[in-house]
Formats: C-alpha cells, structure tokens, sequence
C-alpha cells in the first residue's frame, strides 16, 4: 500500500507559486519533520493536504492510502485518517467541545461503515483520554479554544488527535507560541498516543520540538521544494548555522 | 382597496368612533398620509416597507367573541388566548383582563402622550378595531402564555395596555404563531411600577401571507425591570419596534432579538431607549441569520438625558449573511448628554467565518453540519438564562430553519 506521495506537487494562492514540484514519501509508521525559513511553503503543504480550498493545486499527485487525495474534499480526507494539528487553532464561541468531538468521531466511524459511539462510551472515551493529557473535566464544558491558553489550545488539538486516532497527523508548528514547560506538556502528550501504525508530519523552524519527538527523517524545505534530505543530524546543522547553506 | 376607500367606508367599525379628539386625530392623520406630508426619506418607520404596502390592503374585520379564553393552569399561570384581538373579560386576585370599552378612552389617550413618530402607529390609531386591558396586580408572581389568533383575511388593528404594578413578579410568553392570511398592526403600551420584575418572551412564527408590525412602548418606573427578548422564525413580513423609558431610578431594561430569515422575507427591527432617571442600566442586542433573498434592517437608539447621570447603556447587532443576495442594514446610536455614562455601541455583519467552517471540516465534520454548528453557536449565549420549555421551542425552531437552508 502506498501510504503517502506526494509527486511534483504545484501549488499557488492567488496566482503566488508556493510549492514548486514537491516531493515526499511517507510509510506508515514512519516520523517525519520538515523544516525550513519563513515562507518556504510548510504551512501551504499542511493546508493543501488537509484540502483547504483557498489553494489552487494546479499540478501533481497526492497519494494517501492508495487513493487520490486530491479527490476527496476536507471531510473526507479527515474521516479517512488525515488529521491536521493547527498552528493557530480557530476560537469557535458556542461550540461546545465536547458535542463538536462527538460528531466528529461518529462521522469517522460512519464512514468506516463501523457502529458510532453512543453518549455514554464517548463520555468515557473522552475522559480517560483527557486525563491523560491533564486536561480537566471543567475544560471539556468550554466552548471550542475559546479563552483557552496557547498551551490549552495546542493540548487540546492533541486531545482531539487522540480521539481521531487518525493514521497520519501532520504538525503545523504546533511548538508556536509555547513556552518550554508547555512544548514539554504537548511533546509528552503527542508520545503518549504514538504508536507504530500511525504516521506524522512534524513542520517546525526549530530542533526544539525535535528533541522531544524524534524524527526517523528530516527534510529541509525551501522555495517550495524540498532540498535535502537526512536524519536527526540535518536539525542540529539547521540549529547551528540556519537555513543559507541549504 | 385604497386607502381613502378603506378609511371613509370602514370609518363606523372603529372604537372610540364617538370621541370627537380621536376623531380630529384620525382625520389629520389621513390628511398627512394621503397628501403624503411627512419626511418619508428620513423615517426610520418606513424602512423596507413603503407607504403603498402599509396602505394597500383589504380592510376586514368583525369582533367574534368565541374561542377567545382564559385557562388558569395553577394558582400562578395562565393561558390568554385571543382571537381577532378580543380577549374574554376575566378578574381574579392576580389579574384582571378586559377588552376596551368607550370608557377607557381615557387611559387610551394617555398613553397617547408618547409621540412615537411613527407611520405604523398612525395607521395603528386611524384603524383601531381592537384593544385590551391587562391589569397585573401588585406583589403577584405568574407566568403568563399569551397565544394570539387571526381568522383568515381579517386586518387587525389593536392597541393593548399592560399595567404590571408594584412588585409583581411575572414572565409573559407571548405568541405570534399565525397560520392564516391577515394583517396585524399591534401596538403595546406597557408600564412597569416599581420595583416589578418583567419578562417578556415574544415568539414570531407564522406563514408567509401573514404580516406583523409589532410596536411596543414601555414605561419603566423606579427599581423596576424589563426584559424583552423577540424570536423571529417566520415567512411572513415582521416589523418589531420597541422603545423603552427609563423613568425611575435604578430601573433597567434589556431589548433583545434574533431573527431567522430566508426566501425574500423582510425582517425590520428598531430598539429605543431613553435614560430619563439616573443609576439605569440597558442593553439592546439583535442578531440575524439571513439567507437567500432576505433583508434585514436594525436601528438601535440610546438616549441619555441630562440628569441621566451613572449610566449604562450597551449596543450591539451581529448578522450572518449566508448568501451574496440577502442584505442586512444596522444603524446603531447613541446621544448623550450627561457626563457620567458607560455606553457603547457595536456592529458585526459578514458570511460565516470561513477558518471556524474548515477547522470543524478538518475535523471530519461535513459542511453543512458544520454551518449548523457556527450558526447554533450564534444564539446559543441567548439561550442560557431561558426556562427550559422556551430554549427547547427555540432550538426545534432553529432545527428547522437550518434543515431547510443548508446544502451540501
């Protein structure tokens, strides 16, 4: 099975070229981290695989589990195991949130043709999966990221990853905004629910976040395009003289 | 018919015919409208309606007394119905209601002192078939459901008088849940004596032949309170103006409203409320969800006279516009001349936020789910405070205007 590829990818918002015959390959498993200068287009690839419809995909293919991405729209792609942790999570007042999950895995399940999750086993779900996270019951009567802190925001995008159980997670540099206690609460979170069979896309600028959550790859993306390709190692030269020997 | 025919013809059904006062009021009205001598361009009354739409109808109306009743529920709720805009004449220990006789014209002209500038209100007078007199004594605490009912073709024009006396305690459901053709032209003339505490719940749902200008004017007197919240889920034309006056010290009143709007319906809304004592507080807040070809209009109005000191008066109007063709106009404003006040006014107006829509999207929710969810949470604060009954009314309600509207 093919789990992820993306192949010549071109992208443009409003005419603008972001992401310039891209390239990557992701097996199940497998963690990834991409990095790179402002503007490179990181948050672009986050977006235009979780199909956010402000980008025109004017070339290339998306491959995710066996299936043209490209073919299904936000939903779809989010209910068949895509799932996108914002780098600016949306404040929505008056969505509660724990209504907004409970919808949100029902439609998964549903469209895995598997039996939804009455009231009462999402009630648990939810519980023990916010324990683990520390998040508290009081939080989950909040309305969605409304008033929530930027650690609260990031713990509570992990809590709904959790939920998900999604099969590919991509980070849209969930380390924004965090101090390091917080980075540390959230890195712990993510490595609690990490598991062989699931897959991430870690987009960051900085080691930090690496260090916590260790990537088996790491790509350097600039202009669009990925231009080199390694281990660990690539994050502690990015880290020690920065992105202009790439 | 036109409106000479309908005025000279009908000229013998109205009340209060025999009062020569009235009767000069009601001939320079005609005069006023018929030679067209008002400002129509800057009359906020004539706001998505025109003076042919006020004018041009069928005059019809009959006093049935049947079907309307009074059903005491417990020994502190009530079911009022009316029909045609006559009530059963009822007393007891905690009301008294009665339809207006020759004899109240008294209490009718009174009220009248309260020069509402209003075109609405002119025909309300001219036409006047129909009134009532509620009388809610002192010290009580009731509930009370008032369920109006038009026959089919019949135009009523009713002027009601709502005494709410000293301290009593009571929240008023009023119900506009019209099914037949008719136009109704309702005017309330409320007084709040001290220390009483209101509620005043009013439900719009009707068919779209139907049309309500609802105009209301409350007096509130010292410690007293009155809470207005409006629910506007019908097809048909509604005008709600409402205006209040802060006359006593420490009185507060809160005018609120949320309409749900789609096909080409017009919804036109004006809150107005004069601080005339000092330590009063207010609050006016409308919201609307239109689609399709629907509009929309909102003024909303403080004034803080001079002796008005310590103040607070807040505006505010939200609007979701769901399509390019549906328009939601809101003017809100404030004139004050003390000069201790905290007052402010607000207007948000625009689609539906597009990043909420595809964060719950990314979270597998399908977009129409997701558009009920943001449109939901729209209102969903207004429905905190609400006895049970009427959040759930209006959550059906809700429920049903977001099934007809929403598409994948």
């Amino acid at each position: 099975m093919i789990f992820l590829n993306i192949n010549n990818l071109n992208v443009s918002i409003e005419g603008k070229q972001i992401l310039n015959n891209f390239n990557i390959t992701i097996n199940q498993g497998e963690v990834h981290a991409i990095m790179g200068p402002n503007g490179c287009g990181k948050s672009t690839l986050a977006n235009v695989l979780a199909g956010n419809e402000d980008y025109e995909v004017n070339s290339g293919k998306i491959i995710f589990k066996d299936e043209d991405l490209l073919d299904l729209n936000i939903e779809q792609r989010a209910q068949k195991g895509l799932f996108l942790a914002f780098q600016y999570p949306v404040e929505i007042p008056g969505v509660n949130i724990t209504p907004f999950l409970h919808a949100s895995i029902n439609s998964k399940l549903k469209n895995e043709k598997k039996p939804e999750l009455d009231n009462l086993s999402f009630a648990k779900l939810l519980r023990k999966n916010a324990e683990e996270l520390d998040i508290s019951s009081d939080m989950l009567k909040r309305s969605i990221n409304t008033g929530f802190s930027g650690g609260e925001k990031k713990r509570y995008e992990i809590l709904q990853m959790s939920i998900l159980n999604p099969e590919l997670t991509i980070f849209d540099e969930t380390d924004s905004g965090l101090d390091v206690d917080a980075l540390k609460i959230v890195t712990e979170g993510i490595n609690k629910f990490k598991n062989p069979k699931k897959s991430y896309l870690i987009i960051t600028h900085y080691q930090k976040l690496l260090d916590y959550i260790h990537p088996d790859h790491v790509h350097v993306m600039r202009n669009g395009k990925i231009v080199k390709s390694g281990d660990i190692s690539l994050a502690t030269e990015i880290e020690a003289s920065g992105y202009q020997n790439f | 018919m036109t409106f000479e025919n309908n005025f000279n013809i009908h000229s013998k059904e109205y009340i209060f015919i025999d009062n020569d006062i009235l009767s000069n009021q009601r001939e320079d009205i005609f005069k006023k409208i018929f030679k067209k001598n008002f400002d129509k361009n800057n009359n906020e009354s004539l706001k998505n309606i025109t003076i042919t739409d006020l004018s041009t109808f069928e005059y019809f109306y009959k006093p049935i007394k049947e079907g309307s009743t009074v059903t005491l529920i417990d020994d502190s709720q009530y079911e009022i119905k009316l029909v045609n805009g006559i009530c059963k004449n009822y007393e007891d220990e905690n009301i008294e209601i009665r339809n207006f006789t020759n004899l109240d014209f008294k209490i009718f002209l009174n009220q009248d002192k309260n020069n509402l500038d209003d075109i609405v209100v002119d025909f309300n007078k001219m036409f006047l078939n129909s009134g009532i007199f509620f009388n809610i004594k002192s010290d009580t605490k009731l509930k009370i459901r008032l369920i109006h009912d038009t026959f089919d073709n019949f135009t009523i024009f009713q002027n009601n008088f709502i005494k709410f006396q000293k301290r009593c305690e009571v929240k008023l459901e009023d119900n506009f849940n019209l099914t037949n053709k008719s136009i109704n032209n309702i005017n309330y003339n409320i007084n709040v004596e001290e220390g009483a505490t209101i509620k005043h719940n009013i439900f719009q749902n009707f068919t779209n032949s139907n049309k309500l200008y609802l105009t209301s004017n409350t007096v509130c007197e010292k410690n007293s309170s009155y809470s207005q919240n409006t629910y506007n889920f019908s097809d048909g034309f509604v005008r709600n103006f409402h205006h209040v006056n802060l006359n006593g010290e420490f009185s507060n009143a809160l005018l609120k409203g949320c309409f749900f709007l789609k096909d080409k319906n017009i919804c036109s809304n004006k809150t107005n409320i004069l601080h005339n004592a000092e330590n009063c507080f207010s609050d006016q807040t409308y919201k609307g969800v239109l689609n399709d070809h629907s509009k929309a209009s909102y003024y909303s109005n403080t004034f803080v006279s001079e002796n008005a000191q310590k103040t607070e008066g807040y505006q505010l109007s939200k609007g979701i516009l769901l399509t390019d063709n549906c328009s939601f106009f809101s003017k809100p404003e404030l004139r004050i001349f003390a000069d201790d006040v905290k007052c402010s006014h607000g207007s948000t107006i625009g689609p539906v936020d597009e990043n909420a829509l595809y964060y719950l999207r990314t979270r597998g929710i399908s977009k129409s789910e997701a558009m009920k969810m943001i449109i939901s949470s729209f209102i969903d604060e207004d429905l905190q405070n609400l006895d049970n009954n009427i959040a759930d009314r209006i959550s059906k309600n809700l429920s049903d205007y977001l099934t007809s509207l929403v598409n994948d």
